[in-house]
């Protein structure tokens, strides 16, 4: 993608700028190497450890990530946080949890880093957790990575969520269907750990509001063609469907249920990765109308969103998905911890992250004192068609959405 | 309304079942030809579908890229052929996977670098959208299409591999490609012709199934899979395997959510091991095959 080359290039040029008129007097290619992680991390730096997919299919996510946090860190506050240099480390996780594990392990160990922003699988976080809880020298900014169990299973309060749980993205949604689409539902879902819990979450809290789930449906992970899995949801009767699949399953899903003509008896919902900024344009008009959940919409009528948007899109030249404003937050977030400890001692930062308040692009967001997870606004969209091509449109926001804290109690 | 859900289903594993034909014939002719397990053939598939996508979005013509881009993709299935496969003839078929494993990967990079990581889809032609009424139900036209274009595809691949000349060399030379170099037929021509006809079928299918189902750089690996469990079933090389195969699949994929719904994804694997034990050279297994 050459918008993202033009972005290393471009901090490859800052950072050897920087270094000269810091009179190094290095040479380009040692100092170079300095901004890409080779040195030590002094007391005088900020030293973040990118721990993200850059090859296979999540490279994109991890991408998007990245640029999201540089936006906040070197575009915005010039490199620096309260006067210390931001340097940036950063390895390829893939979608392998033990190389994420081996790749935090360094980055605490040998790059003593003070921030790891990743990673985008939660099976990778997973793995990941247990190194970052028993070393405790650097804050873990959680970009991505939704599964609920990493705050139910042993929370630790080096964890801070900058992205979502997954009870968030789903259960959210059920009195809305209940009151305003159908009491009725079929489930279907991507049957993995994610599309799992998705719709565990929804039905408890679905049936917990007087609904009646009728019927659900899983289909393997990368299935190419739901043609028969939609005929089992067309058959089940119900008014409604709400749904959990993402990417190239999402788009596969959500064109063949229009092209079944499914959309005529009942109405797709579904978790907000269903149908988000990356998938519309190739889900295109068969998404019209289908309502979804998630924390951020590029399309918000908020000053600080249209900031950021406008941001995001002169400096990379792409219009930011959730998972840049994820990067962005974690930008953030990593301001406010240094700014307020006065440096990078890591228990103090996490005292000082607790409870903090971001100005996120997605509107209110607040860790929660007692499970570092976010506190924040969700919102209700709906697809339709404007001038600007097919894009979703806010039509409720939720504010203030936490969720169980599953017994975390930091 | 059983009976409606019963023939719709049936009609939904006919065609996929045709569809993984199109996906599949291509990897059981080149192994068939020149026991070239071909890894780098599900790459192309996804070729097919991302020189589609900038046909489609060039030209604004879904036909032309029909036509063009598993042309293209039969090009530079020739070039492979040509310039890496060829040398490597004769020597352990370990090679063969290698190379072509490689070519997966490179492919997959190249795909990423140019066209992006983000999933993207072509547009359905105008004269193909909305669906058909076949009295029971209705169902989209796209996939009435999809499913005409297949069987035609077969029946004349069928027909040439069996009443043409052609496909009397192709045969003769898979079962002996010694005598009919010494009868004075050029069998590398025939393989490189062969490579091309494999890689052309990839493309075609890269662009239907590229419309009706999203492109990114992930569905060179989906479909890889499922092809070869198809020609394993099938019988590695057997041409009639393949149809068969592709059949006996779709029709699982068909009716797997109706009656084992927590395994659909194991349904495939099962059959295939069922048939290993069985039939350990697949339903239709012989080294003449073809």
């Amino acid at each position: 993608m050459p918008s993202e080359r033009m972005s290393h290039e471009k901090r490859s040029i800052k950072c050897s700028r920087r270094k000269f008129l810091a009179g190094s007097g290095a040479a380009v290619g040692a100092s170079l190497a300095g901004c890409l992680g080779g040195g030590s991390g002094s007391s005088e730096s900020v030293k973040i450890g990118f721990v993200l997919p850059f090859s296979g299919t999540y490279s994109f996510l991890g991408e998007s990530i990245v640029n999201g946090v540089k936006l906040r860190l070197d575009q915005q506050l010039g490199g620096e946080i309260d006067g210390r240099t931001v340097e940036y480390v950063r390895q390829d996780t893939g979608a392998d949890p033990s190389t994420g594990a081996s790749i935090t392990q360094e980055f605490l160990q040998s790059e003593n880093v003070d921030f790891l922003v990743g990673p985008v699988s939660s099976a990778v976080a997973g793995a990941m957790k247990p190194e970052i809880a028993s070393a405790g020298s650097a804050i873990w900014l959680n970009a991505n990575a939704g599964n609920y169990k990493l705050v139910s299973d042993n929370c630790t309060k080096y964890h801070f969520r900058t992205s979502f749980n997954t009870w968030q993205t789903s259960a959210p949604l059920a009195s809305f269907i209940n009151d305003n689409i159908a009491d009725n539902v079929v489930l279907s879902y991507a049957n993995y750990t994610f599309g799992q819990q998705s719709k565990n979450l929804f039905r408890e809290e679905f049936e917990d509001v007087g609904g009646t789930i009728v019927d659900e449906i899983g289909a393997p992970l990368g299935t190419s063609d739901y043609s028969s899995f939609l005929q089992e949801i067309e058959n089940s009767g119900a008014d409604a469907v709400f749904s959990f699949f993402a990417g190239s399953d999402a788009v596969n899903y959500i064109k063949q249920f229009d092209s079944f003509g499914l959309g005529e008896n009942m109405t797709q919902t579904g978790s907000g990765f269903l149908l988000s900024a990356d998938t519309l344009p190739a889900q295109g008009t068969g998404a019209l109308g289908m309502y979804s959940l998630l924390h951020y919409t590029p399309t918000k009528q908020t000053d600080r969103n249209q900031a950021f948007v406008d941001a995001y899109s002169t400096e990379y030249d792409a219009t930011p998905n959730v998972y840049a404003c994820q990067g962005y937050d974690s930008g953030l977030a990593a301001e406010i911890a240094v700014t307020e400890a006065g440096g990078t001692d890591t228990d103090t930062m996490v005292s000082g992250l607790a409870g903090a308040e971001l100005d996120s692009p997605r509107g209110y967001l607040k860790f929660k004192e007692s499970t570092h997870d976010p506190v924040m606004d969700m919102d209700i969209r709906q697809v339709v068609e404007t001038d600007d091509g097919i894009q979703n449109e806010v039509v409720e926001t939720l504010s203030k959405v936490e969720g169980p804290t599953w017994g975390c109690s930091l | 309304m059983i009976l409606e859900g019963l023939a719709k289903t049936t009609l939904l594993g006919v065609e996929m079942g045709m569809t993984l034909v199109l996906v599949t014939v291509g990897l059981t002719l080149i192994f068939g030809m020149m026991d070239v397990i071909n890894f780098a053939h599900g790459s192309l598939y996804m070729l097919g579908a991302y020189f589609g996508l900038t046909l489609v979005s060039v030209t604004g013509n879904w036909w032309l890229a029909l036509l063009a881009a598993p042309l293209l993709v039969g090009l530079l299935g020739g070039l492979i052929e040509y310039f890496t496969i060829r040398p490597l003839y004769g020597r352990n078929p370990l090679y063969h996977i290698l190379l072509t494993f490689g070519f997966a990967i490179l492919l997959h990079g190249l795909v990423t670098e140019i066209w992006g990581g983000q999933v993207q889809n072509i547009e359905t032609p105008a004269l193909l959208s909305g669906s058909v009424d076949l009295v029971l139900f209705s169902y989209p036209l796209f996939r009435v299409f999809l499913l005409c274009v297949s069987i035609a595809v077969t029946a004349a691949l069928w027909v040439a591999i069996r009443r043409s000349d052609f496909g009397i060399v192709m045969r003769a030379s898979a079962h002996d490609s010694e005598m009919v170099d010494a009868l004075g037929t050029d069998v590398s021509r025939v393989f490189t012709a062969v490579f091309v006809l494999g890689s052309v079928l990839a493309g075609l299918a890269g662009v239907l199934l590229g419309t009706s189902q999203a492109v990114d750089p992930g569905m060179a690996a989906s479909v890889i899979i499922q092809a070869f469990a198809i020609v394993v079933i099938g019988g590695l090389g057997s041409y009639r395997g393949a149809v068969v195969g592709a059949f006996v699949v779709g029709m699982l994929n068909a009716f797997g959510p109706t009656f084992a719904p927590q395994f659909t994804d194991a349904l495939l694997y099962l059959l295939m091991a069922a048939v290993l034990l069985v039939k350990p050279a697949g339903l239709f297994g012989n080294p003449e095959g073809a």
